[in-house]
């Protein structure tokens, strides 16, 4: 009858559905001693992808019954997928960490796998201090790719242009080389408030000259922005926004895709600097009209901050690396172990143009911008990761939200005090 | 017009055609008395066979995600593993005292009135306009149509990438010397909403006009046609006999209106995001929950707003239904029922 | 007033043309403006896929210059397009399939059966109109996680299906309401009870409202974006309009492919809907009704 093979047929599909819904929800382990690694990293585009996608073939080559499958996920999407995806217990074995209190909260809820015994001493000596990023209650759960310091990446021919000769070495200076700037038609700073973070940078270098070492990393296990710094840095950063240093619609431009985005603007010398991490030479090199690097791209740290208990030299820096997940096959440690090897750190640092974690390979690092980075960094009394990652999602993710606020004038260096104190409510 | 008590033809065929159940989405028809027929099945396990499936898909993926939140809403929870941190009614007293909840609420409710506003009259003129014999009849609409069928991140992305600063509007607007006009119609606060509405005008007048155009086509022809004998003028016709008996329809599709006004999620997290639909004022309830829930990682406190959420579209459905949507059923929904 | 209507007819014929000529005219004018309005955004998705990328830098608004088809043809070529195709059919086919099946199911039960709790069953699926998908998408994904169905298209399927039951429910309860007693009550003559009734004769009757609620949940299947972001993690399983958005996101430069993208990405849902226009809106009449 027709009806019967109509539901036969219905039913058919359904199976056949769920089986090839069965084959995307993939295994890592099978019985034959092939063992298969599943990673995922942010570079979408270009030789980052590319980067990866080499290293993964050469250790599959080293360790033949190793097969590594790659995702490579938009950068801004990550933090939402990867939650989405440890959370339901199919978590990719291989993932992106910074560290910090985002990383504490994975640690705690069990889904990192202690790295501590399989960490080679090579990649101790290597990493050096960058390891500590990824500690948790004196245990290991991560291995670093890239130490990502934070400062001004300018185009030193528009500063030129507008008459400038020495980069700014306090806010003031800052303030008036953007007039001349923006006297000479150009638009002085770009900023990605669309994805937030870029205009939260600006809280965390200000709350870091602002505030002592000693209140930033409380603030790590207390969630609370109690200490006056806090207020005093929103206040600096209100008065700066004011001068009105940025470039139009900076609300809606994204931070790092397109040529419309911030560092597209850089890339496409519509702006003359941005405050990024040290990825930002990798980046505005894929943006500009022939896709490569900007040859007149400098960098600067982060001015002085007059009547702050920051001391001065200190560094806002992330640390880019990655993690195990706690179910992946023991393969998953070599991996890291590999990533941390001199050969492949100096071919990141090429791919990705930033400062590799590793030591050995630092001294690889040609690019001008980068070495002055390079030597800020090592002079640096201390470096704070950011302080989203420092402070875990929740916190981290009001912090940055109300930071944008107060960028679209819609609140004040108050409500970002008062955002981070109730963030803990929102839990 | 007859001034006499005699009975127009108006009323004589309205009275023949009148429908006994108008709002065909809130009354139950009674249920239709089963012949004795020689059936091979008890009743009961015949209507477990019909209902039964769907009745446990049902439960099992609307009802029971709605319990769930409830529950998880007392918690405060990360997400991993089981909920352990029993905070009570914390999280709904942050919600209803958060300034952002509250700004997202003034959102919806501004969508939801001015959809209506700016849809129904909209949709109504074009359906009276098109309810006749046009050549090309299935083609428009078809076209008017199309908004409707594309999905919603096609939607967001064209517009977005249409209403940038440098993009095709502005871009248009200079070309016929209507630069002064261009602005930011993004990341302007007094224009974003503006333009939010405009996108979901666009979108789903279409939706409007076909289901008004099915309800013009079911009033009868010998109405209108003994109203203009009458004497009546066209829009005496349209606004005595027309409107009213478009009344049900005009319900029906305020009524989904309105749902989907409170549920706004996908135009407005493609266009403009978690963080600009706040700074923009474009924020919803939805885009709020999904901000703070999921990618805060405070999963007890997004089920709590989604709760909220459904308190809310709750009351304001029943509200209609008991106000609104009780007029059109002749028959209730405890008619037939033993 | 009665008596007068045939005399006054023939005069009232010419003068009815003329006017019926002018607001015809209106009418196409109306047409004209609104399709034109319609289609406007999506003629600029589908022309802009043709341009090249300096061209939409300098001059946003203006047409393609020399047709550029290789951007189509980049995105045709690529295998992740046709894999996400291939996901939304599946995962649109299934949804429609058991909706309709199950849908129709229960109507039947609910509108030609009397029973006690009736009236409370079919108030429960209409309270499901109330729930919508965004709002209980949270407690949702913890749900098909824990039944370890994320990241696989049943996870996406069956709550779809169970999202589009209260509608289907509540245009096809009166359709087959309206079914006459008497067409049973010959069946029954003929020996057939009221389940033979049902897949013998209602299926076939009550087409055009199965087609009708067929095709809205077919629809809302394919340009289902939230429950698909939040279920499935990995590329190789996503639909289309997750496919759109994370192409448009990872290729923001190549603003003209985006388009491109974009314009494949619309055709089959208009393919489909054209080919079933005549029936949706025969079915919204019917609905409407009640």
């Amino acid at each position: 009858m027709r009806l019967t093979k109509f539901v036969a047929g219905s039913a058919a599909i359904l199976v056949g559905a769920l089986a090839l819904s069965g084959c995307s929800a993939g295994s890592s382990d099978s019985a034959d001693g092939k063992v298969t690694l599943t990673m995922w990293h942010n570079s979408t585009t270009g030789d980052g992808k590319k980067y990866w996608d080499d290293t993964a073939a050469a250790f599959e080559k080293a360790n033949p019954n190793v097969t590594v499958e790659i995702q490579s996920v938009q950068n801004e999407e990550m933090d939402g997928k990867l939650q989405t995806a440890l959370n339901s217990g199919d978590a990719p074995d291989i993932f992106m960490a910074r560290g910090g209190g985002k990383l504490a909260d994975v640690v705690k809820a069990g889904q990192a796998m202690d790295l501590t015994s399989g960490l080679t001493d090579a990649t101790k000596t290597a990493v050096g201090n960058s390891l500590s990023a990824f500690e948790i209650d004196g245990k290991n759960y991560g291995v670093p790719t890239a130490v990502l310091p934070s400062g001004f990446f300018y185009s030193s021919d528009l500063l030129t242009q507008a008459g400038i000769t020495d980069t700014p070495k306090t806010i003031d200076d800052l303030e008036a080389a953007d007039e001349k700037l923006k006297a000479a038609g150009i638009a002085p700073i770009a900023v990605g408030a669309k994805d937030a973070w870029p205009a939260a940078h600006w809280y965390y270098n200000f709350a870091l000259r602002a505030c002592s070492q000693d209140v930033l990393n409380e603030a790590a296990t207390s969630r609370n922005f109690d200490d006056d710094c806090w207020l005093k840095a929103g206040e600096n950063l209100e008065s700066f926004i004011k001068t009105e240093p940025f470039n139009d619609g900076f609300l809606t431009t994204a931070a790092q895709q397109g040529a419309g985005s911030s560092a597209g603007l850089i890339a496409n010398k519509q702006a003359a600097m941005e405050l990024m991490g040290a990825w930002d030479p990798g980046v505005i090199a894929s943006l500009t009209p022939d896709e490569k690097p900007l040859a007149d791209l400098k960098w600067f740290p982060f001015p002085e901050v007059p009547g702050g208990d920051g001391e001065a030299g200190a560094m806002m820096g992330g640390v880019d690396g990655f993690t195990c997940w706690v179910n992946a096959p023991k393969e998953c440690v070599d991996f890291l172990n590999f990533t941390a090897e001199k050969a492949n750190q100096e071919a990141y640092a090429t791919a990705f143009q930033t400062l590799p974690a590793s030591t050995e390979a630092q001294s690889s690092v040609t690019d001008p911008a980068l070495k002055d980075v390079l030597a800020a960094y090592n002079d640096a009394p201390y470096v704070s990761v950011w302080l989203d990652t420092l402070y875990g999602q929740n916190v981290g993710n009001a912090l940055n939200v109300a930071v944008v606020d107060m960028f679209a004038g819609k609140g004040d260096a108050q409500s970002i005090v008062d955002a981070v104190n109730a963030a803990a409510a929102k839990s | 017009m007859a001034v006499l008590r005699e009975e127009t033809h108006t009323e004589e065929a309205a009275r023949g055609s009148r429908r006994p159940a108008g709002g065909g989405a809130s009354a139950l028809p009674p249920a239709v008395p089963s012949p004795r027929a020689r059936s091979h099945w008890p009743k009961r396990a015949e209507l477990l066979l019909l209902i039964g499936p769907a009745l446990l898909v049902f439960l099992a993926f609307v009802i029971l995600p709605v319990v769930l939140a409830a529950y998880y809403g007392f918690f405060s929870w990360s997400g991993y593993g089981a909920a352990t941190d029993f905070v009570g009614l914390r999280n709904y007293i942050t919600i209803l005292t958060d300034p952002a909840f509250l700004e997202a609420l003034s959102h919806n409710a501004f969508i939801v009135v001015m959809s209506l506003v700016l849809q129904g009259p909209l949709a109504l003129g074009i359906a009276l306009l098109l309810n006749r014999k046009l050549r090309f009849q299935s083609l428009i609409r078809v076209l008017i149509f199309v908004p409707y069928v594309i999905s919603e991140v096609v939607v967001g992305l064209g517009w977005s990438l249409m209403l940038q600063s440098n993009g095709a509007l502005n871009g248009l607007l200079e070309k016929v010397g209507l630069g002064g006009l261009a602005t930011d119609w993004l990341s302007d606060p007094s224009a974003a909403i503006w333009t939010l509405l405009v996108i979901i005008t666009w979108k789903y007048v279409g939706f409007a006009v076909i289901l008004f155009l099915a309800g013009l086509q079911g009033i009868p022809d010998e109405i209108t046609e003994a109203a203009r004998i009458d004497g009546a003028s066209y829009w005496q016709v349209q606004r005595y006999i027309v409107l009213p008996l478009m009344g049900p329809t005009v319900r029906i599709w305020a009524f989904l209106s309105i749902i989907g006004s409170l549920q706004l999620f996908d135009l407005v997290w493609i266009v403009w995001g978690q963080y600009v639909a706040g700074t923009a004022g474009t924020s919803t309830m939805a885009t709020y929950m999904v901000a703070n829930g999921r990618n805060s990682g405070s999963y007890g406190y997004g089920n709590a707003v989604a709760v909220v959420i459904f308190l809310i579209s709750l009351v304001v459905a029943l509200l209609y239904q008991r106000f609104i949507l009780r007029r059109d059923s002749a028959v209730t929904t405890t008619g037939g029922a033993h | 007033m009665a008596i007068a209507a045939p005399l006054a007819s023939r005069p009232r014929r010419r003068r009815v043309s003329e006017q019926s000529r002018r607001s015809s005219l209106i009418s196409y004018l109306v047409a004209l403006v609104l399709v034109g309005l319609m289609l406007a955004p999506v003629a600029y998705i589908i022309l802009g896929g043709f341009r090249s990328n300096s061209e939409i830098t300098v001059d946003p608004s203006g047409f393609p210059q020399a047709w550029a088809w290789s951007n189509f043809g980049d995105v045709l070529a690529s295998g992740s397009f046709w894999t996400q195709v291939l996901n939304s059919t599946i995962a649109a086919v299934c949804t429609t399939v058991f909706v309709v099946v199950l849908g129709l199911m229960a109507a039947y039960g609910l509108s030609r059966y009397a029973f006690r709790g009736r009236a409370a069953v079919y108030a429960l699926f209409t309270a499901g109109l109330m729930f919508p998908l965004t709002v209980a998408i949270t407690p949702l994904y913890i749900l098909v996680r824990n039944l370890g169905l994320t990241n696989s298209l049943a996870g996406v399927i069956i709550p779809q299906i169970a999202f589009a039951l209260p509608l289907t429910i509540i245009v096809l309860v009166p359709f087959l309401a309206a079914i006459p007693n008497e067409l049973q009550e010959a069946a029954a003559i003929d020996g057939l009870g009221r389940l033979g009734f049902f897949f013998r004769m209602v299926v076939r009757l009550s087409l055009p409202g199965v087609i009708t609620v067929g095709i809205l949940a077919f629809i809302a299947s394919w340009n289902a974006y939230l429950l698909p972001l939040f279920i499935l993690n990995g590329e190789a399983s996503y639909t289309l309009p997750l496919g759109t958005q994370a192409f448009a996101s990872q290729y923001a430069v190549d603003t003209a492919k985006v388009l491109a993208f974009t314009s494949l990405s619309m055709i089959p849902a208009l393919v489909f809907f054209s080919l079933f226009e005549r029936r949706i809106v025969g079915g919204l009449t019917g609905a409407v009704k009640g």
